[in-house]
This record gives structure tokens, C-alpha cells and sequence, in this order.
């Protein structure tokens, strides 16, 4: 299926939908990130950059997501988690470029990578090595392994490392920013295991009834929030410091 | 957040994956899981409440203990005479030492609209338990049989007319004092948070699951930090070890005191039901618990130490 082709989205489709604007309020997101880069001090255009590709990337894999979805109804699993693996890395980098200024070490920068790695793999194989119609057993032990990754970032962001930098910059924006961060951390990322729950054997689908389509309409949700506004918390930091340091 | 907001939150999530792997949920199961953590953990928050009251005071530790056991007494003579006022004043004790608990460490000083929060952040906390395990509360009220008297609280309407009133004017009363200017707006928006994970937790998990993870990890865990940080201010401690030693007398005493009340029922010395003899026994434990620790909450957040308690 291709642009040119007529696609039909069903009115009451509301993953279809979620879809095509994740796909352009990425694509969106990026061309802003990508022009605002000019605006701000050398300091923070990396810094730009990496918000800029997390949400190309999303955007490419988004374009492939939806007519995935569109041309067979089912979970495009494998596009989804070859997105997570590129963009979530990276929103560990923003992590350190924050706090680099701080005294932030590489080391750190590999801490949150293998964390943020381990959690996608482990929920990785929850979801697509789940079994034909779902396996609770296996959907839990796999959901509960991806958890201690994202509470280890959890902690990070709140008192850890990444936490004590900000403190120790004395930087009252870097400090706010990172504070934000974390915020999406603790509130956005943990849209995610709600999705993850409603696959076939996940606790809210037998529990609930809540349906296996839900869990795209969920992780669609929760790109469009932490994807885009995690690059305008970045944005709005750069901003606010290149005026700071031009007065 | 604080750190045990961060630990209820990690353990929430973790539960809720466990929970959903099929685990057996009957109420025996629940107490399997649940006592030991009332018991190591729980019972200990309020295990140096003798040494947190008789700080400066000159009060024999004879005559605290013999004060507190006469105030059981006249507790248990209560639930005698008058067991649904008794029940009603539990829960009102209990609301507003869970409210006050959760919000102390904002406020230097505590206004009347703090304490109003305190005590209808308490009763959202308290109906909603009550309202979102409506059908475990019947289940345990027809397993025993002194339950019945308190039918006329537990009616599924009432609840939810109470649980309603109390979630709206925790909102109105953190707002205002967020407006005031009290707490920050990230303070309201957490609090909010929490509260929504805790009864969250409550509707997702067994009864006794999900108040056991609020009560140990956001309240006992809690005070149990304050109080450990207070006695090393006041140079009582030095260590960790020293902080147990403290606590440790009066939680064997009590966890003893429990089990020889179920040895008396068991052998028929005392004609109640284990669950019903339970309530009392908290209810006789966490009131002069909630008056030594709203004196301690009024001596530890003043300017004095503020700044290192929190």
C-alpha cells in the first residue's frame, strides 16, 4: 500500500487514527526540532539534534506502522520495538547532554542505555514470543523483568546520578528540565505497561476484557507524548538558557 | 517524590505483575502474605512512641505505661458499651494520622484548611478502601458475626456518597493550599499522583494487598524514616542498629500481647472472633499512637528541624 493508493481509515478505528497523526505530528516534531536548532547556543544543538532524530525515527518507523496496521489489522510488534530500540537509547542521551555541563561521566550514559535496553528486550520477548492466545505466565514474567529496568531509570532520574548532577550544576533551568524529565519518566513511560497488559494473556485482557487492539491505541498514545514532549522539555531548556546567557 | 513514594510506586508495579500471574487472592492467602509485613514492619512505627512522649518531659516510664494501658482499657470498655462509636472514632482518629502523615513534612506550621486536608485526605483513603472492596468488606463482615452492628456504615451508597465528598474536598483543600502558596504546584501534582496510584492500588489488588502496600511502605516506612532521623538529630542513636534496638522491645511486647489474645480466644478464655478482637487491638494501639505522634509532628517540622527532616 502506498500514499497514492486510497486508504480508508474506519471512522470508529481509533488505532488507524492514532496512527496517521503519530505519523505526522512526528514527522511535525522533527522539521520543528531540526529548524530550531539554529535559534540556540552551540552548547545545546546536540542536544536539539538528538530530540530531532528521536522523532524522525519514530516518524520513518510510524509511515510503516500504520500501513502495517491498515493493510492486516494486527500489531505491528516488531516495527514498534525496532523504534523503541533506537529512540529510548536516546532519550538516555538527552539524559546525559543535560547533565554533562554537571560533571555527567560516559559510564552514566552506559548505565541508562542497558537499563533502557533491558527493559525493551525483556518486553520484547513478552510480546512477540507470546504464545497463540496468550500465556499469563509468560506475558508476567517478562513484564515484571522489563519493570526492574524502568524502575532502575526511574530512580535515576529522581535521586540517582542523573538526579544529584542536576542538584550539583546550580543551573535553576537545567535543574527544571531535568525535574521535567524525570516527571516523564514517572507519569508518560508508565502509559506503556497498560498497553503491554491488554495483549492476549496480559492481566488487563483477562482481568478486564480489555482487547488486544487497545495496545497499540496505548503505546501510539504515550510516543506522542513522551517522544514529542520530551523534545520540547529539551527545546524549551535550550531556549530559556541561550537567552539567559545572550543577557 | 519522596523515597517512599518512589518505593510504593516500584513495588505497586511489581505487585500488580505478580498479581496477575494468578495469584490466590482468599482472604487466608491474603494474611499469609500480608501479617508478616504488618508484623516486622508495622507494628514498629509506633514501638518508641513512650520515647518520642517523654521527651523533655519529667514522667516516669512507669506512669507513661500505666497511662497508656489505662487509655486501651477505657478503648476496650468503649467497644463494650458502644462499639459503633468506637468503630466511628477509630476511623476518624486513623483519617486524620494518615493525613497528617502524608502532608506534615510541607508545613512549618499547621493551619486549620492543613488539617482539614489531612483528615479528608484520610477519609478519601479510608472510604475509598472501603468502597473499592466492597464485596471483600461483605465477605469479611459475613465471616464474622460482630460485623453486623456496623452494617449501617459499610451501606455500598453511603460509601460512595462519603468517598465522593472526601475525594472533592481533598482536591479543593491542596489546591487552596497550593494556592497559598504552601506547597508548590509539583507538590500538588504529586500528591494528586500518589493518591491516585494508592486507591489505584486499592481497587486493582486484594483488600489486604493493597492497604498493606500503602501502610507499610507510604505511612510506616514513612514515620519510621522521621523517627530515625529525629533521635540521631537528638543524638538518641547514632546508628541503624541503635534505631532498632529502640524499637525492638515493644514490638516483641505487642506481637506477644497479640498472640496471647488469640491463645485466650482459642481456648475460649475470651468469647470473640479473632477479627473482631483484631480491630479492637489496632483500634487500642493506634489512638494514643495518632496523639504522641501529632505532638511530634508539631515539634519536628517548627524551623528547629525542618530543614534536616525533610
Amino acid at each position: 500500500m502506498t500514499l497514492l493508493e486510497v486508504l480508508i481509515i474506519p471512522k470508529d478505528d481509533a488505532v488507524a487514527f492514532t496512527f496517521f497523526t503519530g505519523y505526522m505530528a512526528m514527522l511535525a516534531a522533527s522539521i520543528f526540532f531540526f529548524f530550531e536548532r539554529g535559534r540556540v547556543s552551540d552548547k545545546w544543538k546536540l542536544s536539539l539534534l538528538v530530540s530531532a532524530l528521536i522523532t524522525f525515527i519514530a516518524a520513518v518507523h510510524y509511515y510503516y506502522m500504520r500501513d502495517y496496521y491498515l493493510a492486516t489489522g494486527e500489531n505491528p510488534t516488531a516495527l514498534r520495538y525496532i523504534d523503541w530500540t533506537l529512540t529510548v537509547p536516546l532519550m538516555c542521551v538527552e539524559f546525559y547532554l543535560l547533565t554533562k555541563a554537571a560533571g555527567a561521566k560516559i559510564g552514566l550514559l552506559w548505565k541508562l542505555i542497558v537499563a533502557s535496553v533491558w527493559m525493551l528486550v525483556a518486553g520484547y520477548i513478552g510480546e512477540a514470543f507470546n504464545p497463540e492466545g496468550g500465556d499469563t505466565s509468560h506475558s508476567v514474567l517478562w513484564g515484571f523483568l522489563s519493570t526492574i529496568g524502568y524502575i532502575y531509570i526511574l530512580y535515576t532520574a529522581w535521586f540517582g546520578e542523573v538526579a544529584k548532577l542536576a542538584e550539583a550544576s546550580n543551573n535553576a533551568v537545567v535543574k527544571k528540565g531535568v525535574r521535567t524529565l524525570a516527571w516523564f519518566v514517572l507519569v508518560g513511560w508508565a502509559i506503556y505497561p497498560i498497553g503491554y497488559m491488554c495483549m492476549p494473556g496480559g492481566w488487563l485482557n483477562t482481568s478486564f476484557g480489555w482487547g488486544s487492539e487497545n495496545v497499540d491505541l496505548f503505546y501510539n498514545i504515550a510516543d506522542a507524548i513522551n517522544k514529542i514532549g520530551f523534545g520540547l522539555v529539551v527545546y524549551s531548556i535550550a531556549i530559556s538558557s541561550t537567552k539567559e546567557e545572550k543577557a | 517524590m519522596t523515597k517512599a513514594t518512589f518505593i510504593f510506586i516500584s513495588f505497586l508495579l511489581l505487585t500488580l505483575t505478580l498479581i496477575s500471574g494468578g495469584y490466590d487472592a482468599s482472604l487466608s492467602g491474603q494474611l499469609i502474605i500480608t501479617t508478616p509485613f504488618l508484623l516486622i514492619l508495622g507494628i514498629p512505627h509506633g514501638a518508641i512512641d513512650n520515647v518520642l512522649f517523654l521527651r523533655n518531659k519529667k514522667i516516669k516510664h512507669v506512669h507513661f505505661i500505666v497511662g497508656y494501658l489505662l487509655f486501651v482499657s477505657l478503648n476496650v470498655v468503649l467497644w463494650t458499651a458502644a462499639p459503633l462509636i468506637a468503630y466511628l472514632i477509630f476511623l476518624v482518629i486513623s483519617a486524620f494520622h494518615f493525613g497528617q502523615s502524608q502532608f506534615c513534612h510541607y508545613f512549618n506550621k499547621q493551619t486549620f484548611v492543613a488539617k482539614l486536608l489531612f483528615f479528608f485526605w484520610g477519609s478519601t483513603l479510608l472510604s475509598g478502601l472501603l468502597y473499592l472492596n466492597y464485596n471483600e468488606i461483605q465477605i469479611i463482615m459475613d465471616l464474622y458475626k460482630e460485623f453486623d452492628q456496623f452494617r449501617v456504615l459499610h451501606r455500598k451508597i453511603g460509601l460512595l456518597y462519603f468517598f465522593s465528598v472526601s475525594v472533592s474536598l481533598t482536591i479543593i483543600f491542596t489546591v487552596i493550599l497550593t494556592y497559598k502558596r504552601l506547597l508548590t504546584i509539583e507538590n500538588m501534582f504529586m500528591e494528586f499522583l500518589v493518591l491516585t496510584l494508592i486507591l489505584s492500588a486499592f481497587y486493582l489488588l486484594p483488600l489486604l494487598i493493597g492497604f498493606t502496600l500503602y501502610f507499610i511502605i507510604l505511612h510506616a516506612f514513612k514515620v519510621m524514616r522521621e523517627e530515625y532521623h529525629f533521635l540521631k538529630i537528638e543524638q538518641q542513636i547514632v546508628s541503624l542498629r541503635g534505631f532498632i534496638s529502640l524499637v525492638a522491645p515493644f514490638t516483641v511486647i505487642s506481637i506477644v500481647g497479640i498472640l496471647i489474645l488469640f491463645g485466650c480466644i482459642y481456648s475460649n478464655l475470651v468469647n470473640l472472633s479473632y477479627g473482631y478482637s483484631l480491630l479492637i487491638a489496632f483500634s487500642s494501639i493506634t489512638l494514643p499512637h495518632a496523639y504522641v505522634m501529632n505532638g511530634f509532628y508539631l515539634l519536628t517540622y517548627n524551623k528547629q528541624y525542618s530543614a534536616n527532616m525533610k
